[in-house]
């Protein structure tokens, strides 16, 4: 028999029924919509994390401290092993281009009545061009600053617009836990996100120390190699620099971590993987569920034809036959239940990067690939059914009331 | 000449677990049926004509014996084969004209040749609705249709592939008297141009209109010659044995 036949006979099978056709879709439709709607929203966050990691250049690397004792990230913020002195150090190291020490920490802004609670950076002059700032008005902080300690401060976009509206910052007095700094600049807006420099303020890193928090240690070290090809070779020599001036013995771990960008990407990457795939198999149980639906269909759906499954058998058809046309009716309802599915998957990524803060890309190969399990399910789902129908005894089949 | 059908010393056994629960439905029973003949096989219920009616039809097969159609011996045959034969050589025509309900009257007819892959089908289909005068309905749903029509669509189904015999089960069981007439005429007129036609029936009155009688009891054949004579002797023995 021909496809183009089989096709049709499905067809008019499903269509005959259609609201039941159509709940029994609902379950492929929801489960791919989940599917692709969280590989769009995983995919947008991934796609983002890249581009604010590749905006900072492959040459640079990022120095934190790290407990000796293992797993840095967590309790990195206390750990207070790199100084200013090892910032100083790694500058006369070949093969380094510029060395941006940092530190970071919170504090409350107050400008006329308005409060913010912001992180606040302290830097040195080769901050703006490590990380890929610039600025949107204003001058940045530069070495001068830092060793006269001035009590000077650069604002991110999002604070200059949350305490001065439209006014310009510049020359106002901004307190910074009571202590009034003077706006020298403002930064560009650099996009959103976690962690964005939007939403931080700058001041020079020794008025940071000893000024506001009384600290003499660095959250942050970044020293950007002076090629990208000399990025590997830097990062060795400041490694080895480190475990020296930390006078760390051979059997000891190393109190800091050094990693490039390459790591750091690859690092995110594995986050919002991981987050991806745990959504994505949450969203793919729903996929099965949908397909147990499917099979419970098609179970109802060959009892219900036993005759007609009688009368084709006794006019020709193979078992086969009766098989195939099964087995491509749960295969349409799925793959239909899936294309929709796609189609609401992708409007809700849309819809939820819209309202969101990230951009969202459903990609290609999601949708080839919600496409491609419906029909599997499909298939898995549906082959059991249909084998039941291709195994009747065409008499018996025939017999039946 | 080769018969059309050639039965012989055929037995069907129904196993319902243990040999004393064994049911012999067809007891070995030998005849043949040649080219453009018209046999009925009658008898009581349970005599055995369902039973036989299916392994003649190659739904089920035969316990032991030999089921030759057309010179092909069943036995070496797999499901495939089967159902290709069934395709090819044999056209049901049953009591309840099992049509399927979606397809419209042409549709219906055109099944068999599409499992057979045939090429043209739509017009042989149409043409085989206009053998049983139904090319007006060809559109129409089997539940737009009476029930006379109904049976034609499914004769048109049966004749399409041009097979070697007719295989009628009660074939004007349900319907009333007249239409049953203009049914039968319609089969005997099929008869006449050449098609073999083998019915099952319990009505005398229809199978006395055929050319030969084989009757049945307890899975064997008790008679089996011209339709009259086997009749006659049958509608005696009933009305004696009441």
């Amino acid at each position: 028999m021909m496809i183009l036949e089989v096709a049709k006979s499905a067809w008019r099978s499903l269509a005959s029924n259609r609201l039941r056709t159509l709940l029994t879709m609902l379950g492929m439709i929801i489960g791919t919509g989940a599917v692709v709607a969280v590989l769009g929203i995983g995919e947008g966050a991934r796609s983002s994390v890249e581009t604010r990691i590749r905006s900072l250049g492959a040459n640079l690397l990022t120095i934190r401290p790290q407990s000796a004792a293992g797993s840095g990230g967590v309790r990195s913020g206390a750990v207070k092993t790199l100084t200013r002195d090892d910032a100083l150090a790694l500058a006369k190291l070949p093969g380094v281009k510029a060395v941006a020490p940092e530190n970071s920490g919170s504090a409350q802004l107050r400008y006329m009545e308005k409060n913010k609670n912001a992180s606040v950076v302290g830097v040195t002059g080769a901050y703006v061009e490590a990380k890929s700032l610039t600025m949107g008005s204003g001058v940045a902080i530069n070495d001068l600053d830092d060793e006269q300690r001035s009590r000077i401060v650069v604002v991110g976009a999002n604070v200059a617009k949350e305490l001065y509206g439209s006014a310009s910052p510049l020359g106002t007095r901004l307190q910074i836990n009571g202590i009034a700094f003077r706006v020298v600049g403002v930064l560009a807006e650099k996009g959103s996100g976690m962690g964005s420099p939007d939403d931080g303020v700058y001041v020079p890193l020794a008025t940071h120390q000893n000024v506001l928090f009384g600290q003499d240690y660095l959250s942050t070290i970044s020293l950007q190699a002076a090629s990208e090809g000399e990025s590997a070779s830097v990062k060795a020599s400041a490694e080895r620099l480190l475990r020296l001036r930390h006078k760390l013995r051979d059997d000891q771990d190393d109190d800091f971590e050094v990693r490039s960008q390459t790591e750091m990407l690859e690092t995110m990457n594995q986050v919002t993987g991981t987050f991806t795939a745990l959504l994505g198999s949450v969203a793919a149980v729903s996929l099965i569920v949908g397909g147990i639906g499917i099979m419970n269909i098609m179970l109802v759906s060959v009892r219900e034809r036993t005759r007609e499954i009688g009368v084709r058998m006794a006019v020709g058809a193979r078992r086969s036959d009766i098989l195939l046309q099964f087995l491509f009716e749960s295969v349409v309802v799925s793959l239909a239940g899936g294309a929709l599915g796609v189609a609401l998957g992708y409007g809700a990524a849309r819809v939820l990067a819209s309202f969101g803060q990230w951009s969202t890309v459903v990609p290609m190969y999601a949708m080839v690939l919600a496409l491609g399990v419906s029909a599997l399910i499909g298939i898995a789902f549906g082959v059991g059914p249909a084998r039941s129908a291709a195994k009747l005894d065409p008499v018996e089949a025939l017999r039946f009331e | 000449m080769k018969p059309t059908l050639f039965i012989e010393d055929l037995t069907k056994v129904y196993d319902s677990g243990s040999e004393d629960l064994a049911v012999r439905a067809v007891a070995g029973i030998s005849f043949q049926v040649n080219k453009g003949e018209s046999v009925a096989i009658i008898g009581p219920s349970g005599c055995g004509k369902s039973s036989l009616l299916n392994i003649l039809g190659c739904l089920d097969r035969p316990t032991s014996g030999t089921y030759k159609l057309e010179d092909r011996d069943v036995k070496e045959l797999d499901d495939d084969d089967l159902a290709a034969l069934r395709n090819k050589h044999i056209g049901f025509v049953f009591q309840s004209f099992n049509l399927l309900p979606r397809m419209t009257a042409v549709e219906n007819v055109e099944l068999p040749l599409l499992y057979g892959s045939v090429k043209n089908s739509k017009q042989l289909a149409l043409t085989a609705l206009e053998r049983v005068g139904l090319g007006a309905r060809a559109r129409h749903l089997p539940n737009e249709m009476s029930g006379g029509q109904r049976q034609r669509v499914a004769i048109a189904r049966a004749l399409v592939t041009n097979p070697s015999m007719l295989l009628c089960d009660e074939p004007t069981g349900a319907l009333d008297s007249k239409t049953g007439k203009d049914i039968l005429e319609l089969l005997l007129s099929l008869n006449a141009d050449g098609t073999t036609l083998v019915m099952v029936t319990h009505d005398l009155g229809v199978a006395r209109s055929l050319g030969r009688a084989i009757q049945m009891r307890d899975g064997k054949i008790v008679a089996d010659g011209a339709a009259q004579s086997v009749v006659a002797s049958a509608m005696e023995s009933e009305a004696h044995a009441s």
